[in-house]
C-alpha cells in the first residue's frame, strides 16, 4: 500500500476534494454536528436578548428605537452578505484546483470581513458614548452579549482564514488542505446566517 | 492499568502515554479513573449530609457548611461522576460495536477528557480555596448572585470547562457513528449502547449551549459587571431558570439513555435472547430525546408561568412515559423465555425494571402541574430524582462496570465481591430513599440543614441514614474487589461472558490498540452471535490485510486544557475590589494580578490552538507485517 | 483511512462537472442577487415605514427566513447529496431554537400572576 496520498496530480483531483479522505467526511459531518450546536447556542443568546430588549433601570437610558440607526446596519450587511459570496468563489476555485484564486478569494473574504468587524467596533464605540455600556443596564448587557458574541466568531474567523491562507501558502492546495477551507466555509456562511437573524431582530424590529 | 505497557516502560513513560494518548481504550480509563474519583468523592458528600439530618437539632455540619455539601454532592454526581463514567463506556465500545479503529476525532477526544478533568479539579479547589458554591446545583441567580465570596465562581468556571468538553466529546460520537461504521453495520443493525450513545450525544450538541450561555451570563454578571440577573438594572432572573432547565432535563436523558442501552445489551446476553422489539426499541430512545427538549418547564410549575404554559408542559412530560413504557415491556419480554444466567451485571439489570419504574411512577405524578404545588421542593422530589438516577443511571454504571471490566482491562471482576455489593447496594438504595417519599409527603422541606424533633422526622430520617450507610459499605466492596482484581491480573481471553453477542466480543482481549486486524463485515443484528451461530465463530473480514492509518499522540489538549484552568483563575478574581462588581465580591481585596493571569491562560490556549491548526497531522501508518506478528502470536496463545 | 480512493475521471465527466460547476456558480449568483434583494427591500420596510409595524414584522422575519435557507442551500451546498444529516440537525435546531424564544418572550415570568 502506498504511503499517503494527499496531493494528488491535477488529472485525478476529485470533485469533491473536501471530502474525498475518511478525516474529511469526519470534519464535514462534525462540523455541521458543530455549526446544529452553534444554533441553540444563538437561540438561547436571542431568546436572552428578546426578554430583556429595553429592560433598563430608568427613564434616561436609551432605547432600542433611539438607539439604532439603519445606514450602519445596512452597510455592515452588505459588507458580510457579499463576503458569503467571495468564500463561495473561494470553494468553486477549490474544487477546480485553482490554488491561486483560491487564495485571492479567500483574502478578499477576509478584507470584507475586517471591514465588518471595524464598522462594528465603531458601532459599538458610539453607543458607548450614548451611556449604552455592557453594565448600564440589562438591555445593554444582553445587546452586548448578543451582538459580541457574533463578533467573537467574526474575529475567530478572521484569524482561522489569515492562519490558513498562510499554512497552505507553502503547502498548496491538497485534500487535505481543501478540507480544512471548505470547514471555514462553512463556518463564514453560518456567521452570515446569524447576522442575517441579527439585522432583522435586533435592527429592523428594534426600530420599529 | 495499561500493564502490558508498564512491564516495558518506566512510570514515567506511562504517564506520558496516558497524557498524549488518543486511542479511546485508554481516554476510557482516563474517564473510569476520574469519574470514579469524583463518585467517591461525591459519594462521601452524601454520607456527610446523611450523618447530618439523621437525628434532628443535629450540629455535625453547620448550616452554610450543609448548603456547600448539598451543592457539592449534586454538581459532581452530575457533572463529574456521571456523565464521565458513562463516557467511560462509550468510549469503551462505541467504536468496536461499529467496527472502528478509533472514533472520528481523536485528537478531539482526548481534548474532552481533559477540559473535564481540568474543570472538575477546579470546581473542587473551591473547598480549599475559601468555600463552595452554595445556592443547590441548580443555581439559581437569586440565590447565586447573592452569594459572598467565589464559591459561585468556582461552580461557573468549573462547569463552563467541563461543559466545553462534554460538548466536544458529544460531536465527536455523533461523527463517530454517522461516518466510522464498518462495512453492513447499516443503523438499523446498530447495538443499542449505540443507538443510545448517538441519540444521548445528539441532545449534548442541543442542550449544552443553552448551559453555556446561561452560565455566561452568571459568569459576566459575576466577574464583569454585567446586569442580566439583577433586578434594579431591569435585569430577570427567571432567564437564568429558563436556560438552566433547556439544559436540565435533556440532561437527565442525556445519563439515562446511555444507561438504557447498557441495560439493552446485558438483558440481551444474558437472557441469551435477541432483544425484543429491536426497532420499537429504537424508535422510542428516539422519541425519549426528541420529548426531553419540550418538557423543561415542568421543573418551574410553581414559579408561574400561567395555566397555559403549565398545561402545555404538563401534557408533554406525561408524553414521556409512552417511549419509557414501550421500553420497560420491551425489557420484560427479552428476558421472558430466555434462558437467564444471573451474574451480576444481570442482577443490576433485574433490579433496575423495578427501582426505575418507580421514580418513572412518581415523575408522572408530578408532571401534574396542580399536585405539583405539593410535591415542590419537599422530600417526595428528592426521593423521585433519586430513584431515577440511583436506580436508573448509577445501577447501570455499576453494571456496566462488571459487564465491561473484561474488555476494558481483560481480567474479571469477582462475581462473588460483586453479587454482596449487589446486594447492599439494591438494599442499601430502596432503605434510603423509599423512606423519603413520605417524608415528603408529610411535609419535610428539601435542602434544609435540620429539623426539630417532634415533628414526626426522626425515625425516617435515621431509617434513610442507614440505608445510605448500607450503600457506603456496598462501595467499599466495590473497591476491594477492583483492587484485588487488578493484583491477581488473571487475563481472560476471548468472549469472557461466553455469550457476547454484539461486534466488541469478537476482538482478542486486551484489545489490540489498532481494534481491528481487518475492518470485519456485518452480517445483522448482533454480527458476533450471527458467526456464532450461522459461521464459524469469527468474524469475516471485509478487507484484505494490508497497512492501515492510525492517528498520531498529542500533548495540545492537556495544554489547552491547562490554559484555560490558568484562565479561569484570573476570570474568578478580577472583579475583586471593584467599584462595579456585585455585593458579593467588591469588598475583597483588590488581585491586580487578575487580569494578566486570564491574558496569560487564554493565550495559551489560544496558541496551542494555532498550533494545531498550523501544524500537518497526518498520523502513521500500522504496518502488515507487524499485524500479522500479533495474528500469529493470538494464534500460539488460542492453542 | 487517509488514502483516497478516487477514479480517473474521464473526459466527458470532467466536461460534465466543469459544466455542473459554473451551473451552480450561476444558482449562487443568482441567490446572492435575491438575497441583496431582499435586504434591500426589508431594510426599506424598516426605515419607510410605508406599512403598518404588524404587518412589517412577520414580512421580515419571512425574508430572514428565505435568506437563510438560500444561504444553506446554495452557499452551503445543502442542496447537494450526502447533506441529510445537515439537513436533519440544521432542522432540528432550528426547531428548538423557535421552541426556546417563544418560551422567553410569552413565559419569562412577567409578572401576570401576581395581577
Amino acid at each position: 500500500m502506498a504511503e499517503m496520498e494527499y496531493n494528488v496530480p491535477t488529472e485525478r483531483w476529485p470533485a469533491h476534494p473536501e471530502t474525498a479522505t475518511q478525516e474529511g467526511k469526519n470534519k464535514f459531518v462534525g462540523f455541521w454536528t458543530f455549526l446544529a450546536g452553534e444554533t441553540a447556542l444563538f437561540a438561547s443568546l436571542f431568546a436572552t436578548y428578546l426578554a430583556l430588549k429595553d429592560s433598563v433601570p430608568s427613564d434616561d437610558h436609551m432605547l432600542a428605537s433611539e438607539l439604532f440607526h439603519l445606514p450602519l446596519a445596512f452597510v455592515m450587511t452588505m459588507l458580510l452578505l457579499t463576503s458569503s459570496l467571495t468564500s463561495v468563489y473561494a470553494i468553486y476555485h477549490m474544487r477546480n484546483n485553482n490554488f491561486q484564486k483560491m487564495q485571492l478569494w479567500l483574502g478578499i473574504t477576509v478584507l470584507l470581513g475586517a471591514g465588518f468587524l471595524a464598522l462594528e467596533i465603531y458601532e459599538f464605540i458610539e453607543y458607548y458614548g450614548y451611556g449604552h455600556t455592557f453594565r448600564s443596564s440589562a438591555f445593554g448587557s444582553a445587546f452586548y452579549f448578543l451582538i459580541g458574541t457574533h463578533g467573537f466568531h467574526v474575529i475567530v474567523g478572521l484569524i482561522w482564514a489569515v492562519l490558513l491562507i498562510l499554512r497552505n501558502a507553502k503547502r498548496g492546495l491538497s485534500v487535505y488542505t481543501a478540507a480544512k477551507v471548505n470547514t471555514f466555509a462553512l463556518y463564514w456562511h453560518f456567521i452570515d446566517v446569524v447576522w442575517v437573524f441579527i439585522f432583522t431582530i435586533v435592527y429592523l424590529l428594534g426600530v420599529l | 492499568m495499561a500493564q502490558t505497557s508498564a512491564q516495558k516502560k518506566g512510570v514515567g513513560s506511562v504517564i506520558w502515554e496516558y497524557l498524549t494518548t488518543v486511542d479511546h481504550k485508554k481516554i476510557a480509563i482516563l474517564y473510569l479513573i476520574a469519574g470514579g474519583f469524583f463518585f467517591v468523592l461525591g459519594g462521601i458528600e452524601a454520607m456527610l449530609i446523611r450523618i447530618q439530618l439523621a437525628v434532628p437539632n443535629n450540629d455535625f455540619l453547620s448550616a452554610g457548611l450543609f448548603n456547600e455539601v448539598i451543592t457539592m454532592h449534586g454538581t459532581t454526581m452530575i457533572f463529574l461522576a456521571a456523565m464521565p463514567l458513562l463516557f467511560a463506556f462509550m468510549n469503551a465500545t462505541v467504536p468496536l460495536q461499529i467496527g472502528a479503529r478509533d472514533v472520528a476525532f481523536p485528537f478531539l477526544n482526548s481534548l474532552g477528557v481533559w477540559l473535564f478533568i481540568f474543570g472538575g479539579i477546579f470546581l473542587n479547589l473551591s473547598w480549599f480555596m475559601g468555600g463552595a458554591p452554595d445556592a443547590g446545583w441548580t443555581s439559581y441567580a437569586s440565590l447565586s448572585i447573592a452569594s459572598p465570596g467565589h464559591g459561585i465562581d468556582f461552580y461557573a468556571l468549573g462547569l463552563q470547562i467541563s461543559g466545553a468538553g462534554t460538548l466536544i466529546s458529544g460531536i465527536n460520537f455523533v461523527t463517530t457513528i454517522i461516518t466510522m461504521r464498518a462495512p453492513g453495520m447499516t443503523y438499523m443493525r446498530m447495538p443499542l449502547m449505540t443507538w443510545t450513545t448517538l441519540v444521548a450525544s445528539v441532545l449534548i450538541v442541543f442542550a449544552f449551549p443553552p448551559l453555556t450561555i446561561g452560565i455566561f451570563l452568571l459568569m459576566f454578571d459575576r466577574m464583569f459587571g454585567s446586569n442580566f440577573f439583577l433586578v434594579e438594572a431591569g435585569g430577570n432572573t427567571i432567564i437564568w431558570e429558563h436556560l438552566f432547565w433547556i439544559f436540565g432535563h435533556p440532561e437527565v436523558y442525556i445519563l439515562i439513555l446511555p444507561a438504557f442501552g447498557i441495560f439493552s445489551e446485558i438483558f440481551a446476553t444474558f437472557a441469551r435472547k435477541r432483544l425484543f422489539g429491536y426497532s420499537a426499541m429504537v424508535f422510542a430512545t428516539v422519541l425519549i430525546g426528541f420529548y426531553g427538549f419540550m418538557v423543561w418547564a415542568h421543573h418551574m410549575f410553581t414559579v408561574g408561568l400561567g395555566p397555559v404554559a403549565n398545561a402545555i408542559f404538563a401534557v408533554a412530560t406525561m408524553a414521556i412515559a409512552v417511549p419509557t413504557g414501550i421500553k420497560i415491556f420491551n425489557w420484560i419480554a427479552t428476558i421472558w423465555g430466555g434462558s437467564i444466567e444471573f451474574t451480576t451485571p444481570m442482577l443490576y439489570a433485574l433490579a433496575f425494571i423495578p427501582s426505575f419504574t418507580m421514580g418513572g411512577v412518581t415523575g408522572i405524578m408530578q408532571a401534574a402541574a396542580p399536585a405539583d404545588y405539593q410535591y415542590h421542593d419537599s422530600y417526595f422530589i428528592v426521593a423521585h430524582f433519586h430513584y431515577v438516577i440511583v436506580g436508573g443511571v448509577v445501577f447501570a454504571l455499576l453494571a456496566g462496570l462488571h459487564y465491561y471490566w473484561p474488555l476494558m482491562f481483560a481480567t474479571m471482576l469477582n462475581e462473588k465481591l460483586g453479587k454482596i455489593t449487589f446486594w447492599l447496594f439494591f438494599f442499601g438504595f430502596h432503605l434510603t430513599f423509599l423512606i423519603q417519599h413520605f417524608l415528603g409527603l408529610w411535609g419535610m422541606p428539601r435542602r434544609v440543614f435540620t429539623y426539630l424533633d417532634g415533628q414526626g422526622y426522626n425515625a425516617a430520617n435515621m431509617i434513610s441514614t442507614a440505608g445510605a450507610f448500607l450503600m457506603a459499605v456496598a462501595v467499599i466492596v466495590l473497591v476491594v474487589n477492583i483492587i484485588m482484581t487488578i493484583a491477581k491480573n488473571e487475563r481472560v481471553g476471548m468472549d469472557p461472558w461466553g455469550d457476547g453477542r454484539t461486534l466488541e466480543w469478537s476482538l482478542p482481549l486486551p484489545v489490540p490498540y489498532y481494534n481491528f486486524a481487518q475492518i470485519p463485515l456485518i452480517r445483522g443484528l448482533d454480527p458476533y452471535w450471527v458467526e456464532k451461530k450461522e459461521g464459524n465463530g469469527k468474524m469475516l473480514p471485509s478487507e484484505s490485510l494490508t497497512d492501515f492509518h492510525m492517528p498520531n499522540n498529542s500533548i495540545l489538549p492537556v495544554v489547552m486544557s491547562l490554559g484555560l484552568f490558568i484562565a479561569a483563575f484570573g476570570a474568578m478574581f478580577f472583579p475583586d475590589g471593584k467599584d462595579w462588581a456585585i455585593d458579593a465580591v467588591s469588598g475583597l481585596d483588590p488581585k491586580p494580578w487578575a487580569l494578566p493571569v486570564l491574558i496569560i491562560g487564554l493565550g495559551t490556549t489560544f496558541v496551542a490552538m494555532g498550533i494545531r491548526s498550523w501544524k500537518d497531522d497526518l498520523g502513521y501508518y500500522v504496518k502488515k507485517e507487524e499485524v500479522e506478528k500479533d495474528l500469529e502470536e493470538l494464534e500460539r496463545g488460542g492453542k | 483511512m487517509a488514502e483516497l480512493n478516487q477514479e480517473h475521471m474521464t473526459k466527458a465527466q470532467k466536461e460534465y462537472l466543469r459544466k455542473e460547476r459554473t451551473r451552480e456558480m450561476r444558482q449562487q449568483l443568482v441567490s446572492f442577487g435575491l438575497m441583496i434583494f431582499l435586504t434591500f427591500i426589508a431594510f426599506g420596510l424598516a426605515a419607510l415605514e410605508v406599512i403598518p409595524a404588524q404587518f412589517t414584522i412577520p414580512i421580515v422575519i419571512g425574508f430572514a427566513f428565505i435568506q437563510v435557507i438560500l444561504q444553506f442551500y446554495y452557499f452551503m451546498h445543502m442542496k447537494d447529496r450526502g447533506h441529510q444529516f445537515a439537513k436533519l440537525f440544521m432542522l432540528t435546531g432550528f426547531y428548538f431554537a423557535l421552541a426556546f424564544i417563544v418560551a422567553f418572550i410569552y413565559i419569562v415570568w412577567i409578572g401576570a400572576p401576581v395581577n
